[in-house]
């Protein structure tokens, strides 16, 4: 195996420059106490994600916790908390490259693979969550339900994939023209493709607390802050925050770029709220209030997600880049709130008011808590993100210039 | 059961389903799967596929409605309503529907089985069906047989007693057991069923007649459910113009039942006091002149004695809200509106008695119909006719060694052949019996969920030296029996042809829609067999002890007393020497000919000029008879209501209803009085098992009032304790707004202890073993709601 | 070619579910509480004992609505969920992918999965079964004690169910979402 890989980049290298191509050398890295933390929790994480698929193919839709009336559950969480992170990295990435914001440029490519590795990823949660993707890849050719929002998002996001990698290709050829115009495809296709995800929830006339135009622009805005966030976690790691001055300028601008995006996206969390809860509506309201009472909401999207990243930008003028990747950190497990809550929350209120049986209580705000097969596949699906990252880094020079 | 063949493997191994294989699934009609928790469940489909329709009675409760199982290479795949039965008029309920979890049911009896193990450990073994007849012939090591005891008792046949649940087949078994075998002491489901509101309407009106719900425009309801206990055509009929649509509806219930969200009025009357509630009502008809006075002088026998009766003891409606809990004002108006109808009816209702004033307050109710003089009459209690069909007599045997019945012990009436289950229960456990009984046959029944105090029951039954059982399920009784006969279900076997009468009479056949499954056989072949091989025997032992026998057959010749024995009826198998298929078209086409047996072959209902009659109206609706051939009047001038029944008085029992005090509804602080009931998805123990019906109720729990579920920190779905003076069961919580504070109902026919019953074994609670064995003193009629309980959470 | 309805006499409805029993044994079901293709639903009732409302406990008999502008087929990928001529929304089991977004946009909740295709499943007023062979009526229809469901098609003005809609009020569900529903109330 290793011998056909070797062989496989080696034909790889005739084409854009590699670091690496001795497979055995992937597995070298210093081996300071955090690489090895790192190295051993993806790689118990890519063991659940084995025992989590296993145990999906084995019982199918029976291991994961989704019901009746809550049928999509933390796999779709993961897939949009991966796909929201490869737009995000992408759109950061075209500012710098494509739109020459010169000091922005320096993390251009691997914004790229960052967005190509989620992306990935998001692919892979995507193949666990739908029942049957082969015959998906089939009927949405042959049988196109043109109207679909998820039908557009397959679409769009498959495109989004081969412009992507095209620009990447280019990117580290330094072919800085054709990796522009593909990233100007990348991106609009990328930007297209996220907001029509975002209209998969915002085109559900009958789950008003997701139904309407907010859901297509909070995703872009969102996955802008993810991306800022992912770019503090990529760099954080890479220089162990001993970043050099270029590296700090580049950041700096980023903080407050981040800041500027989650001013704007506290100020639309607000609005959001206060016109589901004004006027009372039942199934509108009342899940507003519920979803303001809960601490997913209020810990994980709000406080981590975006007051504190907020405020140390707004303290430090943007400059406490160093803190920057640690509120990242916490920034992104408030962003895989956002994920988790927006796909719990649309589905929070019962289609089905009505009691079906004598002895059962009165249908309230629907449960959903996933079940071990969705934690362990979630948590394998990080471990293979982690793990491709890795590899693009060790095998591909990933600076805007090589060595 | 520890037979061969395990539960798992039942639909492969069954022949008549071969064709379930494991991967042929969702080719076939027949479906089967497990759920989670590995419990199979079956379902069918229907297909586009060549299919028999046969036309067949449910037998999932005792209503009967008519249906037509379609049947798909040999398997039942849907029972579909049959539109030409005027009772049930083109309907199934779900239980009806779900008739076909019951034939598939996987815990089903398939053979003949014969205890090895002690009573109620569950192990027994296969044998051939003659082994099993042996076997109660002649008993094993384990248990004595028949011949054995009817010589230790010197043939008195009443040392067996029996009993039988309802239906077609019912009659055969006691021609069996009563006539031929020779034992009075029968009991059956009479006696913990509606055995006061039939003797109470017979006294009365001479009929529990029909309610016409069709033509009625006002309906007193009182301790009937029939949006959850089913009875056509009174449930299709009453719900179709209720709420402001025709016919009025007052519903009277201690909790909020389905029929009272129909209802225009509820009433939240306390338990046991609708007699003083009727009597308030006719407290006001009396005493305003509101009654049909012709009407009464006609026909109303002491109608006048009633009306100083109810005067003098001043029953009005001030006096009744304080027993009943309902408001005077409320008396008044229902009296006066009732009154003021053109067509009211006091619903006779059918169900268990409740309390022990039952057969008064039924006398109550029949004669307050009468003061309306609305029977007799459309729109009113009808009597209706019924379709004559021959019946052939039994020679039944006279046994000089037989004695009579004895469960007599605080009943004023003895109503003949059903007797009281409970005082012949008690009286055998407290050795009040003059002679020994010693065996139980028992079919179709199971006391143990059906009788008060289960525990009772089961030593009465340990107490047998021999219990044989024909049923179709592993019932908790069964699982004290020494020989188990397996029975055909109801789709497996043609019963005997049956007449319904009243308004618009039919006559009906239930057709097997497949052969008998596994090795069960039907009812009557198994009468047939067990005839066959105890008759004999039995004869011999006759011979041996009986004198009048003796003197009779002193110095016969072999043939002559062969001919002795055939023509006295000793012949046990005499009324089985046809098959009911051979029975069934003789009486039909005696009574109406060939072409009626054709039409009841082809649509499983003949009634005269059916093809003239019988008329699609609307997608839903048919008519059966026209207007101007219904039933509605058939007393006339011989119409009687017997309202001051004298020679009740020589029995002890009031001559005209009269309230006691001590039926007042009390319960103690802290304690709760424990009401029973149906919902319409469950009959009895017998249904529980059955998994389309489970998966709708997977099983019964306590109503408990909200606020004083909360007082006591219970919330929906808790474990509760619930004990009374005879025993205690385990059950969750159900907190409702829908009872009173002092009371707590739950769903009959749960907690079964049979473990060879997988989907009914220990859910829920069941009702018997905490309701306490009291009796309602005309009958002796088990009385159901008049148990008090405690609760406490576990 | 048909466009096929149904009218519901509601105020009927006992809450008895042969329906409901009716529509799995026909139609094959699978047992399991949540794999229902019907209904009928009630609210808790309100008030306080003795003092309850009996109009805030009706029962509500129900299934899929098929509606005429139904939400499940806007948002199925595969056009797996369709209009049948008849105008039955109906699941083609062969192009289901399972992505449950129809579960997802369907405000009736009258879809579920079916276990041993994995595909999503619904109420087909019968067409698989018991239209295909001829007969006029759905299994839930001809089952019912008390008569509450008339079936028919709705462009043929002499049919029982264009008629009984021509004469009587009658009100559909959730009709804000504009999703025409097809299963029409009576008042």
């Amino acid at each position: 195996m290793f011998v056909l890989a070797e062989k496989g980049m080696k034909i790889i290298e005739r084409f854009i420059p590699m670091r690496h191509t001795d497979i055995r050398e992937l597995l070298n890295f210093k081996k300071t106490p955090l690489n090895l933390l790192v190295a051993f929790t993806t790689l118990v994480f890519l063991v659940l994600f084995v025992v989590g698929a296993t145990n999906y193919l084995i019982h199918g839709h029976h291991a994961y916790g989704v019901t009746r009336e809550h049928p999509w559950g933390l796999m779709i969480a993961m897939y949009i908390f991966f796909v929201v992170s490869s737009t995000g990295l992408c759109i950061m990435s075209a500012i710098g490259h494509v739109f020459e914001v010169e000091v922005l440029e320096p993390f251009a490519k691997r914004a790229i693979h960052g967005a190509l590795v989620t992306l990935l990823s998001g692919f892979i949660v995507i193949f666990l969550e739908i029942g049957h993707p082969l015959k998906m890849m089939i009927y949405n050719t042959i049988s196109p339900g043109l109207t679909s929002a998820i039908w557009g998002m397959g679409v769009l996001y498959s495109l989004y994939l081969i412009f992507i990698v095209i620009e990447f290709f280019f990117l580290l050829r330094h072919d800085h023209k054709w990796a522009k115009r593909f990233g100007i495809f990348g991106l609009v296709v990328g930007v297209a493709a996220h907001s029509n995800l975002g209209a998969v929830f915002g085109f559900l006339v009958a789950r008003p607390v997701a139904n309407g135009i907010y859901y297509p622009l909070y995703f872009i805005l969102s996955a802008m802050v993810t991306g800022c966030y992912l770019i503090f976690l990529m760099y954080g790691f890479k220089y162990k925050l001993n970043f050099p001055p270029e590296m700090q300028k580049t950041l700096v601008a980023t903080a407050k770029i981040l800041g500027l995006l989650l001013a704007i996206l506290l100020f639309f969390e607000i609005w959001r709220m206060l016109t589901a809860i004004y006027g009372g509506m039942e199934d509108r309201a009342e899940t507003a209030l519920h979803i303001l009472k809960s601490s997913p909401f209020l810990v994980g999207e709000i406080l981590l997600g975006i007051v504190i990243p907020f405020l140390v930008i707004l303290l430090s003028n943007g400059k406490a880049i160093k803190t920057m990747v640690f509120a990242s950190l916490g920034g992104m497990v408030g962003i895989f709130f956002m994920r988790y809550d927006l796909v719990h929350d649309t589905q929070l209120y019962p289609m089905q008011t009505l009691k079906l049986r004598e002895y059962q209580l009165p249908p309230t705000f629907i449960e959903y808590f996933p079940s071990t097969t969705e934690i362990f596949i979630a948590l394998g699906a990080i471990g293979i993100a982690i793990t491709l990252y890795y590899i693009g880094d060790k095998i591909l020079y990933l600076e805007t210039d090589p060595d | 059961m520890k037979v061969e063949i395990s539960r798992r493997r039942f639909l492969q191994g069954s022949v008549a389903l071969s064709i379930i294989g494991g991967t042929s699934i969702g080719a076939t009609s027949l479906l089967s799967d497990e759920n989670e928790h590995g419990e199979m469940r079956i379902m069918t489909r229907t297909t586009n596929t060549k299919a028999q329709k046969v036309p067949f009675l449910c037998g999932m409760c005792v209503n009967k409605c008519a249906g037509v199982a379609r049947v798909e290479k040999g398997v039942v795949v849907k029972l579909d309503p049959n539109p030409y039965f005027p009772k049930s008029r083109n309907m199934l309920c779900p239980r009806g529907n779900a008739g076909i979890q019951t034939l598939y049911d996987p815990d089903r009896l398939k053979y003949p089985l014969v205890r090895v193990g002690n009573r109620g450990d569950g192990k027994y073994k296969r044998v051939s069906w003659d082994e099993a007849y042996d076997a109660i012939l002649n008993g094993t090591d384990k248990f004595k047989g028949l011949l054995q005891i009817l010589d230790e008792e010197k043939d008195n046949r009443s040392t067996i007693g029996y009993c039988n649940g309802e239906g077609l087949s019912k009659e055969g078994f006691e021609e069996l057991m009563g006539l031929k075998i020779g034992t009075p002491n029968y009991v059956d489901e009479i006696s913990i069923c509606l055995e006061t509101v039939l003797g109470g309407y017979s006294a009365t009106i001479g009929a529990y007649g029909e309610a016409d719900m069709n033509n009625a425009d006002y309906v007193i309801i009182a301790g009937a459910n029939r949006a959850e206990a089913i009875i056509t055509p009174d449930t299709m009929d009453m719900f179709k113009r209720s709420k402001g649509r025709g016919l009025k509806t007052i519903v009277l219930d201690p909790r909020f039942t389905n029929t009272a969200a129909k209802a225009d009025r509820w009433y939240a009357i306390n338990p046991g006091t609708d007699l003083a509630f009727v009597l308030a009502l006719t407290y006001v008809v009396f005493s305003e002149n509101l009654y049909d006075k012709e009407f009464a002088k006609k026909y109303l026998i002491g109608y006048e004695d009633y009306k100083n009766h109810v005067i003098k003891n001043s029953y009005t409606p001030q006096w009744a809200e304080k027993i009943t809990n309902i408001p005077a004002d409320e008396i008044y108006k229902t009296a006066r509106e009732f009154m003021s109808s053109e067509h009211p009816i006091y619903y006779q209702g059918r169900r268990s008695v409740f309390a022990k004033n039952d057969f008064q307050l039924r006398r109550a109710q029949a004669i307050f119909q009468g003061l309306s003089g609305n029977l007799d009459k459309k729109g009113g209690i009808i009597y209706g006719k019924k379709l004559a069909l021959p019946k052939e007599d039994v020679n039944s045997p006279m046994y000089a060694q037989a004695q009579d019945r004895f469960d007599k012990e605080g009943i004023a009436i003895f109503a003949g052949k059903t007797g009281s289950w409970i005082v012949f229960r008690n009286m055998v456990l407290e050795g009040k019996n003059p002679y020994p009984v010693r065996a139980m046959f028992m079919r179709k029944h199971n006391p143990m969920a059906g009788v008060p105090n289960t525990k009772k029951t089961e030593e009465f039954l340990k107490k047998m030296d021999l219990n044989v059982m024909i049923d179709i399920l592993p019932s908790d009784t069964t699982m004290f029996c020494d020989v188990i006969l397996p029975e055909a279900s109801y789709l497996e076997r043609t019963s005997p042809v049956a007449s319904y009468g009243f308004l618009e009479p039919a006559i009906v056949q239930r057709r097997a829609a497949i052969k008998p499954m596994f090795e069960s056989k039907t009812p009557e072949v198994i009468y047939k067999e067990l005839a066959e091989k105890l008759t004999e025997p039995l004869w011999k032992n006759s011979l041996k002890y009986d004198e009048d026998v003796q003197d009779d057959t002193k110095g016969m010749k072999v043939d002559e007393l062969a001919k002795y024995y055939k023509e006295n009826g000793f012949d046990l198998t005499e009324p089985w020497e046809k098959s009911v298929e051979e029975l069934n078209k003789e009486r039909v086409v005696k009574a109406f000919g060939e072409e009626a047996w054709n039409t009841l072959e082809e649509k499983g209902v003949y009634y005269p000029n059916m093809d003239k009659y019988h008329k699609q109206l609307n997608p839903n609706e048919y008519q059966y008879y026209p207007e101007d051939k219904k039933n509605y009047t058939t007393k006339g001038d011989k119409l009687k209501v017997v309202v001051n029944f004298k020679n009740l008085a020589k029995k002890g029992v009031d001559p005209m209803p009269t309230w006691h005090d001590e039926w007042a509804f009390k319960v103690p602080d802290g304690q709760f009085r424990l009401v029973t009931g149906r919902h319409a998805q469950f009959t009895q123990s017998g249904t529980t098992n059955n998994m389309a019906l489970r998966d709708l109720i997977p099983t019964n729990y306590i109503w408990i009032n909200k606020r004083e579920a909360k007082k006591r920190g219970i919330e929906f779905g808790d474990m509760l304790e619930v004990k009374s003076s005879v025993g205690k069961v385990h059950i969750k919580a159900y907190p409702t707004e829908k009872i009173a504070p002092n009371m707590i109902f739950m769903l009959h026919g749960f907690g079964g202890s049979s473990k060879e019953m997988e989907m009914a074994y220990g859910k829920g609670g069941n009702d018997a073993s905490i309701i306490e064995d009291k009796i309602e003193p005309v009958y002796g009629a088990a009385v159901m709601h008049e148990t008090n309980v405690e609760i406490r959470k576990v | 070619m048909a466009n096929y309805g149904m009218a519901l006499d509601y105020k009927n409805c006992i809450n008895c579910k042969a329906c409901e029993v009716a529509c799995k044994e026909e139609n094959g079901v699978q047992l399991g509480a949540d794999k229902h293709r019907i209904w009928v639903g009630v609210k808790e009732i309100e008030g306080l004992w003795p003092n309850l409302s009996i109009a805030s406990s009706t029962f509500e008999p129900s299934q899929c609505q098929q509606c005429e502008n139904a939400p499940c087929q806007e948002v199925c990928p595969t056009k797996a969920t369709h209009y049948t001529k008849d105008g039955v929304v109906m699941v083609d089991a062969d192009k289901c992918i399972l992505c449950s977004y129809c579960m997802e946009a369907c405000p009736y909740d009258a879809r579920y999965v079916k276990e041993d295709t994995m595909t999503v499943d619904k109420c087909t007023f019968c067409s698989d079964t018991r239209l295909l062979r001829g007969e006029t009526t759905t299994a839930c229809q001809a089952t019912c004690p008390t008569k509450v469901r008339t079936f028919g098609d709705l462009d043929d003005p002499n049919s029982e169910i264009s008629i009984l809609l021509a004469h009587r009020e009658h009100r559909t569900l959730k009709t804000h979402l504009g999703t025409k529903p097809k299963l029409f109330y009576l008042i």
